[in-house]
């Protein structure tokens, strides 16, 4: 085993060679002031020290609207491949888990071949944080659902290849990397919030109403979570003949998720929160008793009337006091 | 370079022609693409394909009956949204696109032997159609088949002088009735007015073995469950075909949760004893 210690003067080079794997993308601060994860053009832009970006990375795999099919000459065909490569650099444990939630769902039988295909062009970078009021994870760091991850220590990073091409990268610096004096820590991960009961989403716990009540349907708590992936298909005729059929980000707090001719089958917000809460803490068919919230806290901070569904589950991490 | 199948790119296929059922209703024969017809062999009763429109999307349609020895299907669909407005207004030979089928379909095996008491309201005829004639063609497979169907006044009715002419071949025992009925020709095979759950508590059928088959508006469902197991038809032999709104037929979109389940890949043929635990499914 090679060098692991990247010291921190040594990480601008570090990052500067990481841009041979792909365009380097990292968490930076938008013109409006939003914690974001966005192209890097000089490394001064990073802000490692970032708590959570509004948008997590999920839009790198899953943009907000893509073009599914195109109608032309009589036929429907698959939309332009995806074939950037991206080099996603700083990205927290709770949200590398989130990508490894959103794998499950979209390189499953049948695989989703635009997911696949930036997924194939994706190279995260993982880097340990300290939690703030709003997290609630208890994955240590270190989880290996990246390509290489980059854990604080003393005076710089230990570094943590997962898989083949973190390796590759591993090779490609050894010159910037010194020896470690000890081995990165592998704790096993660990789970904020067990798989719930489904029977708790009719239980007519006093706090359903509540919340029911405070809601605003807003959607926020949808659109910032790193595993909500739920979508519409639109399709529009084009001015110049054929159609395109494109796939959006949907909101299952909105109205119109559970809409069908002459129905709505989550026409209350109180069904649209439970909606959500069974996806998110019960699964859903294949995916049944798996948990999909990595505790990255950003409904929480979202959340314009302080809605916590958490409240709802019995020893849950205290939303409150932060990880223990 | 996507070498990966496409699991949201139909098939092309050809409306052939439209048959006017009623004044929003049609029956629509469209010819899928060789190249979909592999798919389509396996077509269960009940299960559904992804109908495309070009320039106005897609739609879940349950087909109104088996693919045809030539491959064509037929699909009953009302004119009620933007998609279905456009099928509508297409003329022959127009271009659409077939995706499926998908789900779950009527369990036509674990039928055999069985008395079927199908139980249709309004357009849920469609799906319950192709079970029909199903089970019509494997006729001394299955024990009695009676269908009850109702609609909100006459000429709603799908699919009548079909019906009738079977039911007067000896094949099925068949219950019509309408919610209202301004009037009825002299001559016409007389409609019951009431509804569904009124036809049902008056019928004697060997409940204990028999499955019953349910497709309709929502509401429908809520009574007819109470119903059927009040008569004595186990849970699990209860079989409802459930309305969401697929957008996707693969079990991603998440838009038709029912419970812990999808009805397009764990349905939407469900059964009762299933939902047991999902008090929003019906």
């Amino acid at each position: 085993m090679g060098n692991t210690y990247l010291e921190n003067s040594k990480l601008d080079p570090f990052l500067q060679r990481l841009r041979r794997f792909g365009a380097l993308h990292g968490p930076t601060v938008s013109d409006a002031g939003v914690a974001c994860f966005a192209p890097i053009d000089e490394t001064s832009e990073l802000r490692l020290d970032y708590g959570r970006t509004l948008i997590p990375p999920k839009k790198y795999l899953l943009p907000f609207r893509e073009e599914l099919l195109q109608f032309r000459d009589g036929s429907y065909r698959s939309g332009a491949p995806a074939d950037l490569e991206v080099v996603l650099f700083g990205v927290h444990p709770c949200d590398l888990d989130g990508i490894a939630y959103l794998d499950r769902v979209f390189l499953s039988d049948p695989t989703d071949p635009g997911y696949a295909a930036r997924r194939a062009g994706l190279t995260l970078v993982g880097i340990s944080c300290e939690p703030d009021d709003y997290c609630f994870c208890t994955e240590a760091p270190g989880s290996a659902h990246c390509d290489i991850f980059l854990g604080a220590c003393q005076g710089g990073y230990l570094l943590q290849a997962g898989t083949p091409r973190g390796d590759a990268i591993c090779e490609a610096v050894q010159d910037l990397l010194a020896r470690a004096s000890s081995p990165p820590p592998r704790p096993a991960p660990r789970r904020a919030i067990a798989p719930q009961d489904p029977q708790l989403r009719y239980s007519g716990h006093p706090l359903w109403e509540r919340f029911a009540e405070l809601c605003l349907s807003c959607g926020a708590c949808s659109v910032c979570c790193p595993t909500c992936y739920c979508f519409d298909v639109r399709e529009y005729p084009r001015l110049s003949g054929g159609a395109g059929r494109l796939r959006e980000w949907d909101n299952c707090l909105f109205k119109t998720h559970g809409e069908v001719a002459g129905a709505n089958f989550r026409a209350s917000r109180l069904e649209r929160l439970r909606y959500r809460f069974q996806h998110k803490y019960c699964g859903f068919s294949p995916l049944q008793g798996t948990v999909s919230c990595v505790g990255c806290g950003r409904c929480k901070a979202a959340c314009p009337v302080d809605i916590d569904l958490r409240e709802l589950i019995p020893g849950a991490p205290d939303p409150e006091g932060g990880p223990s | 370079m996507r070498s990966l199948p496409d699991p949201h790119l139909p098939h092309p296929a050809t409306l052939l022609e439209r048959r006017q059922l009623s004044a929003d209703t049609a029956l629509f024969r469209v010819a899928p693409a060789p190249s979909a017809l592999a798919a389509l062999a396996c077509f269960v009763p009940g299960q559904f394909v992804q109908l495309s429109v070009p320039g106005a999307g897609e739609v879940p349609i349950s087909p109104a009956d088996l693919p045809g020895e030539d491959g064509t299907l037929e699909l009953c669909v009302r004119r009620v949204g933007h998609v279905t407005n456009l099928l509508h207004d297409a003329l022959p030979g127009q271009s659409l696109g077939l995706r499926g089928p998908f789900g779950t379909g009527f369990p036509v095996r674990e039928m055999a032997g069985s008395p079927v008491l199908l139980l249709a309201g309004g357009l849920g005829i469609a799906p319950l159609r192709s079970l029909l004639f199903h089970l019509l063609r494997h006729r001394d497979d299955f024990g009695e088949v009676t269908l009850m169907y109702g609609a909100r006044q006459p000429e709603l009715m799908l699919f009548r002088d079909e019906l009738v002419a079977l039911a007067a071949a000896g094949s099925l025992r068949l219950f019509l009735t309408v919610d209202f009925a301004p009037q009825q020709p002299a001559g016409d095979f007389s409609c019951a007015v009431g509804l569904l759950p009124d036809l049902l508590q008056g019928f004697r059928f060997d409940a204990a073995r028999s499955f019953a088959a349910v497709c309709g508006p929502p509401a429908l469902y809520r009574c007819l469950a109470g119903e059927l197991q009040g008569a004595g038809v186990a849970p699990d032999r209860i079989l409802l075909s459930l309305e969401r709104r697929m957008r996707c037929g693969i079990g991603r979109c998440c838009h038709c949760a029912v419970g812990q389940l999808l009805c397009c890949t764990d349905g939407p043929v469900f059964r009762l004893s299933d939902l047991a635990t999902t008090p929003e499914a019906l």
